[in-house]
């Protein structure tokens, strides 16, 4: 007797167990509410929305959560961080606007794991088209919503709204616009006796020569950041692989063409071209993109291969006073256009399984008004290019390429837009044996990228 | 039928923990063979069985052989050359000398700080021409002009190496310190008695008595090596090129970057399986040589 109600003790015991870990699952699975804020604010909302539920969301007390990439801006002046919360906030009083920003890498981690598991925030980054995190995995998984009813269409560039769309509809609003480029030292140039821009791929090389053989180090690339060689790239394939092909890349993903063809095998050559005649720093392997910026700041290189994102780190004043100039890579040989490496630059999306998608897209409807004072800061925070009709080129020095490529339409997109996320960094690596020295030939690098394509490809 | 030792309801004791154990290790665990037999991607929910193809995929392609060599590389150097200095630091530090305290101490704090902030730290250090080991020989006099520890394909595993061992070598010069504490006083006392030396005492006394510390010791920098993924994470992504890819960087390069968890989880697998076996041999052969005092 005394066993058995020792044994249902027991029972009793791991019954209440069991419904305590119950408890404990039950948190974690996805009808929890989208936003993962401040646990204190929630049963309020709850309570509100109860009592008012079928009011417009304009008086319902909401916390939108945002998560973007990025380095921050000093404090108080960081637009995601400090700057739209409040703007938001004085707009819209029931809306809190919780955000958060973290490193590219961080983020691409971070982000996938909360859409997966139901945590995502309302309004996130993506990037355009195949890029990793790109809109169209995003569309296709359904972590991002249909945009198509924001009011402001009309003012955003087409090829910037078709950038972010999948299957013919918008699903991400993208910041901007970026090239890539190079940006040069004036000075060193003249001190060179360079006294006439190089407009085709000889005239670069040539270029080249005179500033080292003036004792100046012609580029600094930071190839200890793998990532850093797609800036000289992809500028060199807009103007080899593109100009007479522009629809390469659909014909890739088709399976018609390969990345083994041999006009990317002359594209990698040409880069390869630059090491071998010693016109990159020396031990670019060991250097960081932040140091290679400040070999170019201090003035002890000429040239570095950047995109527009980076303005505010290539104008910081370093040791030297110099003045600066920003040209498309001309790896175009004599007598054919330049073309420019331009792309779609990456943007807002809206959690397509959030509760407040509503105020979400009040939110975006404010900030792209194209008056409003949030637009204004946002403009004025955004190191991108505007896609925005009416909105003024942000930076002098960015004038020259712009022009080109709104008078002359002869631009390319980055190519890893087209590719899944591996191929560049199979590049990056295969390149990176050529920069130290290995036997590595620039075929070998074409073929370990057409095999890393057509083994992501088909997870697509 | 009572049991005199415990009674069986008792074991209802043990389910909570046991739940625990289950869902929050085994389950995810299983969870791992699920994905390695798929196209998975980390976020969409739907995936396709692919069967066996991603272990294929791994097995004719070039990054398991180069990840397991650089991982085997990574540890046997790591194994040896910590175990060895540990040893030579433990009985420096257990010889009658001033300020022995302070030196232990000394040896031990690398030991405390994160792999973050060491890896950080020694990034600045082997740094090429700006770096403290390149100003350092600017200093001397000594030309540095191709000194590029990281950036280079012949140096820059060695170069992470080093800092494994010297973050490290504290924790394994303790254990050392330790199993010298045990030798009994009177074996030494008998050893020098039938004319040992100070090297014969060391080969047959000291060490055939240290053989556990030796086997901990080993295990430890053994698994420590073999799941390597701090420094080459921070201070070389991997490169150049893949030349410091260890096995749980591919991994994580595999599931992370190139979104392709299905193929990450196979090669999760194989490593999980070369892990044990390598430990386990190891393991077994050195138990074998332990002696008690």
């Amino acid at each position: 007797m005394k066993t058995r109600s020792k044994k249902r003790t027991g029972t009793l015991l791991l019954a209440l167990m069991l419904t305590l870990l119950a408890g404990c699952g039950s948190g974690s699975n996805g009808n929890q509410p989208a936003n993962n804020g401040n646990a204190s604010t929630k049963p309020e909302a709850e309570a509100s929305a109860a009592a008012t539920a079928d009011t417009s969301s304009s008086t319902k007390k909401v916390t939108l959560t945002m998560m973007v990439s990025g380095t921050k801006a000093p404090d108080g002046q960081d637009f995601a961080l400090d700057i739209m919360p409040k703007l938001v906030k004085e707009k819209f009083p029931n809306v809190t606007l919780e955000t958060s920003k973290l490193p590219d890498e961080q983020y691409f981690t971070s982000i996938r794991t909360k859409l997966a598991s139901g945590q995502g925030p309302d309004i996130y980054w993506v990037f355009p088209r195949n890029a990793s995190l790109g809109v169209l995995d995003m569309a296709k998984a359904g972590y991002a919503a249909d945009l198509s009813d924001l009011a402001f269409w009309d003012n955003i560039s087409q090829g910037a709204k078709e950038d972010m769309s999948y299957e013919g509809k918008p699903y991400g609003i993208a910041g901007g616009l970026d090239y890539l480029g190079v940006y040069y030292n004036q000075d060193l140039f003249k001190q060179a006796g360079i006294t006439e821009m190089p407009q085709d791929w000889p005239s670069f090389l040539e270029a080249c020569q005179k500033l080292k053989d003036a004792g100046i180090t012609p580029i600094s690339l930071a190839d200890k950041d793998p990532w850093f060689l797609q800036f000289g790239m992809y500028q060199i394939a807009a103007n080899v692989v593109y100009p007479d092909e522009m629809d390469f890349d659909t014909k890739l993903q088709a399976g018609e063409k390969s990345l083994s063809d041999p006009k990317w095998a002359a594209t990698i050559s040409k880069m390869k071209e630059l090491y071998d005649k010693g016109y990159v720093v020396k031990n670019s392997l060991g250097l960081g993109s932040a140091q290679a910026a400040q070999l170019f700041i201090d003035g002890k290189s000429a040239m570095i291969f950047d995109g527009t994102w980076d303005y505010a780190t290539l104008t910081a004043k370093g040791a030297a006073d110099f003045t600066r100039g920003f040209f498309s890579l001309p790896a175009n040989e004599a007598g054919q256009p330049t073309y420019v490496s331009a792309a779609t630059a990456a943007g807002f999306a809206l959690n397509a399984k959030s509760e407040n998608l509503d105020v979400a897209k009040e939110v975006m409807n404010y900030l792209f008004d194209g008056q409003s004072d949030l637009f204004k800061a946002w403009t004025g925070a955004n190191s991108s290019i505007s896609v925005y009709k009416g909105v003024a080129l942000n930076h002098e020095l960015f004038k020259e390429v712009n022009d080109s490529y709104l008078n002359n339409g002869k631009s390319v997109y980055f190519p890893n837009q087209m590719w899944p996320t591996g191929v560049a960094e199979e590049m990056e690596a295969k390149f990176a044996e050529i920069i130290g020295g290995r036997k590595t030939t620039p075929e070998q690098v074409t073929e370990a990228m057409d095999a890393k394509f057509k083994e992501l490809w088909k997870n697509k | 039928m009572k049991s005199t030792v415990m009674k069986k309801t008792m074991y209802f004791f043990a389910v909570p923990a046991l739940l625990f154990y289950l869902t929050f290790w085994i389950f995810p665990i299983t969870k791992l063979f699920q994905y390695s037999v798929t196209d998975y991607n980390g976020f969409a929910q739907t995936f396709n069985y692919i069967g066996f193809d991603n272990y294929r995929a791994l097995f004719n392609g070039g990054t398991l052989g180069n990840s397991i060599s650089n991982t085997l590389v990574y540890t046997v150097v790591s194994v040896v050359a910590g175990n060895l200095i540990g040893l030579a630091l433990a009985l420096l530090l257990n010889m009658k000398i001033r300020g022995k305290g302070f030196y232990r101490s000394i040896s031990y704090i690398p030991t405390l700080f994160s792999a973050i902030v060491v890896g950080f730290i020694w990034s600045y250090v082997y740094m090429p021409d700006s770096g403290m080991i390149a100003t350092f020989l600017d200093k001397l006099g000594i030309p540095n002009d191709n000194l590029n520890f990281l950036g280079s394909y012949s140096s820059a595993l060695y170069s992470i190496i080093f800092v494994e061992i010297w973050k490290n070598v504290g924790t394994t010069m303790i254990i050392f310190l330790a199993g010298l504490q045990t030798v009994p006083n009177d074996l030494l006392e008998a050893g020098r008695i039938d004319g040992c030396g100070g090297w014969k005492l060391l080969r047959y006394v000291k060490l055939p008595l240290l053989a556990t510390s030796i086997t901990i010791n080993t295990t430890l920098s053994l698994i420590n090596g073999l799941k390597a993924f701090d420094f080459p994470f921070i201070m070389t992504n991997g490169g150049p090129g893949t030349s410091t890819n260890t096995l749980i960087y591919s991994i994580y390069k595999m599931a992370f970057t190139e979104q392709m968890f299905g193929k990450a989880s196979a090669l999760g697998i194989i490593s999980f399986i070369l892990i044990i076996a390598v430990t386990a041999v190891s393991v077994l052969l050195m138990n074998r040589k332990e002696v008690s005092a």
